[in-house]
């Protein structure tokens, strides 16, 4: 009785899930802010489906594992880092208008750069263990937490984006192609496919404001504003994961095709259609799920290639500059972010893994 | 019981209802800003701070000098640099230049109303000096009578510093005569809202909480996205000609030039070296000189450097006309240590191209083809245009010479921490003037002084080098003290390799009329309006 209860709030707090990101999607598109309430809500939704899909699948103890251990990887992560930045030569405050070394000593002890390196690290874990993540070297008096956070909602809105055309481009195309196999169409789908993966990100964005925003001015070159910008950005940022996804369905379909359940459905008289997308896809899934967990991590936490040449203020060239400033706080910081991220969808995968295909068992 | 289907139409209309509660962004281009009356510059970065007793870069200068204005300014005549009254409306000298007395102007308000009062200047230098403020400009000030000692926190007490204010009048006793109000150009003595920022600590550079009293006020500041001044109507001196400006922080030049061609922004004030040739050829492109200068500094203290005939070998081997051509020609060829265009240049200071010498130095210290010079290690921190540079001058010694240069790159922040602990034999290095006087450049030299990394320690360069800057009233004898000192550190020592003067390079739209283009870079944007 209980597990139908909880396996229909799963149903019911996934729907939610949808209908809520569908609108938040729709208002963002349509320049509207999107509300406070409804990212909470959205956020909600996805803890409260989540925590009733574990607890109807029975895996509420291998989530709790998951998450200790998730927990000992940012641990590790965060010990790592701290101390490959210690060693990494040169400092925050080291200028080429060399400070006089009284001051540069003043502003070092202000950040507490001048107490043991034990002290700073244990200062550090304790304020990380209540998400104070401190304040940035570099920019004075904005705390590390604000600015992942304001910065993260714009990479966030990129990959997001991005990684939904992946999807809607990939899988079509590697179904089309692999349903169309050895044909022309197949062949013309995994060269352009191939290209998309070969392509640096880059190049593809140059060839694309030249296009669209120089000769047809249809969208703009650059900067962060109205939904228009975000045409070129996601475009550039999805389209190398769209080829990959696209070859990655396009092989995985071809082996599914072959299988015996598959004859059966064709003996069965199944339409090809209701074959290739109830049959085929839903088997084909795997290879794609494993690979989406790194790519949600990575293309969410912001691409500096692209942030640069569009000049949208994501926090991937924040990553690489807080590098370059040795601005210690926010560096730890999008470490941390992404070490969460990566955390969160590889279990995320894990879950989808056991929906898509039953026969694999969390936990056991 | 609620049908499923009902539920849905149900929650549509809920969210419907939802949709009145949000919020249109204003995607009109320029946030909603009429680009008749809005000038649109890229910043090629976000303004680390506009707390301007904390700041030390160019994009939060750009900013800071537009929004707030000191006691002094600095007034633009062709070269000629010149000072002119701002808060202050007049000043004096006393006791040779030992004591300055200034008059501070009445009725001025902060962009909140308050009227401005003489007392948060003394507020702005107290602020500067605290050590708890740990300003990187904190020596700005050191000239005045204990003002070093309150920013080590010697002296707790501020009114021992020489700092005395009367009713609208001034006092400032220094230690030493020195040019005390050019220093007052800067931003990081700007005067400033103690209460302002006492309430708001951290965040009072927001643009909601900030208090200024410069042309224009802060109006909106997206991070790393773009900030937006509006023009001050209740600034004192004569009203900005442009009623907004936007500035979009765009990193890289390409995309801020293809912003600029297809008309999103109008001006950009630094372009990339490899795109100079094409950009040359617009009539937006514009370019002048600045008070700069770009050098190598040697390590005097790791042979074979460490010996000043061989120094002087290797800088008579380069031809710096080379380079200039290399790097399209707009740089001014320096043999001196002072840039075009300020007190005690000097052209005729210093080594030229001269490779017969060079070789006659070598021959001197034992050289020869059967004895070859041992190699010299020449690093740079890692850019295309100091690496054109360095490979050119090892081209040059080897040509010349015979000399083989290793190169290295290092990264920037690697780069000052190897400077700091050991530089190669050649380095590369730059200064921009902080204000438009030579002691600024040859204090840098000086045996103390924190960016002299060659470890070359003259006491009779130390001593021209004091004596000449507390000469104020005296340019005759200022001028005769700064030429010995110059003979010493370019022509005699050699611990540095003066190479040219740089310059700014911009696109300017066409709408754009009376864009600052000053020797100092200095980017005060009243005066500039749009057609």
């Amino acid at each position: 009785m209980l597990k139908k209860i909880l396996s229909k709030s799963t149903h019911v707090f996934s729907f939610f899930l949808l209908v809520l990101g569908f609108w938040a999607i729709c208002l963002n598109l349509s320049n509207y802010y999107v509300p406070k309430l409804l990212s909470y809500g959205i956020f909600l939704s996805l803890i409260l489906a989540f925590l009733s899909y574990s607890a109807s699948s029975g895996t509420v103890f291998y989530c709790f594992k998951r998450i200790i251990e998730a927990f000992i990887t940012i641990f590790v992560i965060a010990t790592c880092t701290f101390m490959l930045l210690r060693l990494m030569p040169g400092g925050p405050f080291d200028e080429e208008k060399a400070l006089p070394p009284k001051i540069k000593a003043k502003i070092e002890a202000k950040y507490g750069l001048d107490k043991p390196l034990a002290v700073q690290y244990f200062d550090y874990l304790k304020k990380a263990a209540v998400f104070d993540l401190g304040t940035s070297y570099k920019y004075i008096g904005r705390s590390v937490g604000e600015m992942i956070l304001q910065n993260f909602s714009v990479s966030f809105t990129l990959g997001f984006y991005a990684f939904l055309l992946s999807f809607l481009i990939g899988i079509p195309t590697g179904l089309f192609a692999a349903s169309k196999h050895n044909t022309f169409w197949d062949n013309f789908a995994m060269t352009l496919s191939i290209s998309g993966v070969a392509l640096p990100n880059f190049l593809v964005g140059s060839v694309l404001i030249v296009v669209f925003a120089y000769q047809l001015d249809w969208f703009p070159s650059a900067l962060w504003d109205s939904s228009l910008h975000y045409v070129l950005p996601v475009v550039t940022l999805g389209i190398r994961p769209a080829a990959f996804i696209a070859r990655l369905t396009r092989s995985t379909v071809l082996d599914v095709i072959k299988s015996d359940f598959i004859r059966t459905a064709k003996a069965k008289g199944l339409s090809p259609l209701a074959i290739l997308y109830k049959h085929v896809l839903k088997n084909s899934m795997i290879p794609v799920l494993t690979y989406s967990g790194p790519l949600l991590a990575g293309i969410l936490s912001g691409s500096f290639v692209i942030e640069i040449l569009f000049a949208v203020p994501g926090i991937g060239k924040d990553l690489v500059q807080s590098v370059t400033n040795r601005d210690y706080p926010l560096i730890l910081g999008l470490t941390l972010l992404y070490s969460v991220l990566l955390v969160i969808s590889n279990l995320l995968v894990d879950f989808l893994y056991s929906f898509f295909d039953p026969r694999i068992r969390l936990g056991v | 019981m609620l049908s499923f289907k009902n539920f849905l139409i149900l929650l549509f209309i809920c969210l419907t209802f939802l949709l009145n509660a949000c919020v249109k962004k204003d995607t009109s281009g320029d946030f909603g800003l009429p680009k008749s009356k809005t000038l649109r510059m890229r910043l090629s970065g976000e303004p680390p701070t506009i707390d301007w007793h904390k700041s030390s870069d160019t994009a939060s200068s750009l900013i800071t000098s537009n929004i707030m204005e000191g006691l002094i300014v600095f007034n633009y005549t062709g070269d000629e640099v010149s000072l002119a009254p701002a808060l202050a409306e007049s000043w004096e000298s006393l006791e040779s230049a030992k004591k300055w007395v200034f008059k501070i102007k009445k009725g001025v308000t902060w962009s909140d109303g308050e009227p401005f009062e003489p007392k948060h200047i003394v507020d702005g230098w107290e602020r500067l000096l605290n050590p708890e403020t740990a300003s990187p400009y904190s020596y700005f000030l050191y000239s005045i009578k204990n003002a070093k000692e309150y920013s080590e926190g010697k002296i707790k007490d501020f009114s021992k510093v020489g700092i005395e204010l009367q009713g609208h009048t001034l006092t400032v006793s220094l230690k030493q005569p020195q040019d005390f109000p050019s220093l007052l150009t800067h931003s990081s003595t700007f005067p400033v809202r103690k209460d302002v920022v006492e309430k708001y600590k951290d965040k009072w550079t927001e643009p909601e909480n900030i208090v200024t009293l410069g042309p224009f006020k802060l109006t909106k500041w997206i991070h790393d996205q773009a900030m937006v001044l509006k023009k001050n109507t209740g600034y004192f001196g004569i009203q900005s000609r442009t009623e907004n400006i936007v500035f979009y922080i765009i990193q890289e030049a390409q995309t801020a030039i293809n912003l600029f061609e297809m008309g999103k922004i109008d001006v950009i004030r630094d372009l990339p070296p490899k795109d100079l040739p094409a950009l040359r050829k617009l009539k937006e492109f514009y370019t002048y000189p600045n008070l700069n200068i770009y050098y190598y500094g040697f390590n005097t203290e790791v042979a074979p450097t460490d010996n000043k005939f061989f120094r002087r070998a290797l800088v008579h081997a380069v031809d710096r006309q080379q380079i200039i051509k290399i790097l399209g020609g707009d740089q001014k060829l320096l043999t001196g240590w002072i840039p075009h265009g300020m007190f005690a240049y000097n052209p005729n200071v210093g080594l030229a191209y001269d490779p017969v010498r060079a070789k006659a130095y070598l021959k001197k210290l034992g050289y020869s083809s059967k004895n070859p010079p041992p190699k010299v290690e020449l690093s740079f921190n890692a850019l295309e245009a100091h690496k054109v540079i360095a490979e050119n001058i090892q081209a040059q010694l080897k040509e010349n010479l015979g000399i083989t240069v290793e190169l290295k790159s290092e990264e920037w922040k690697v780069y000052l921490e190897t400077l700091k602990v050991r530089p190669a034999n050649l380095y590369r290095m730059g200064w921009v003037a902080d204000y438009p006087d030579p002691s600024n450049f040859f204090d840098i030299m000086l045996s103390y002084g924190e960016n002299n990394r060659t470890k070359w320690k003259n006491l009779e360069y130390d001593r021209f080098v004091e004596q000449a800057s507390g000469l104020v009233s005296n340019k005759g004898k200022r001028l005769e003290l700064y030429n010995k000192a110059h003979q010493i550190l370019v022509s005699d020592e050699v611990p540095v390799f003066p190479i040219f003067t740089n310059v700014a390079q911009h696109l300017i739209s066409s709408r754009v009329i009376s864009f600052p283009t000053n020797v100092m870079r200095e980017f005060r944007l009243k005066n500039t309006s749009l057609q």
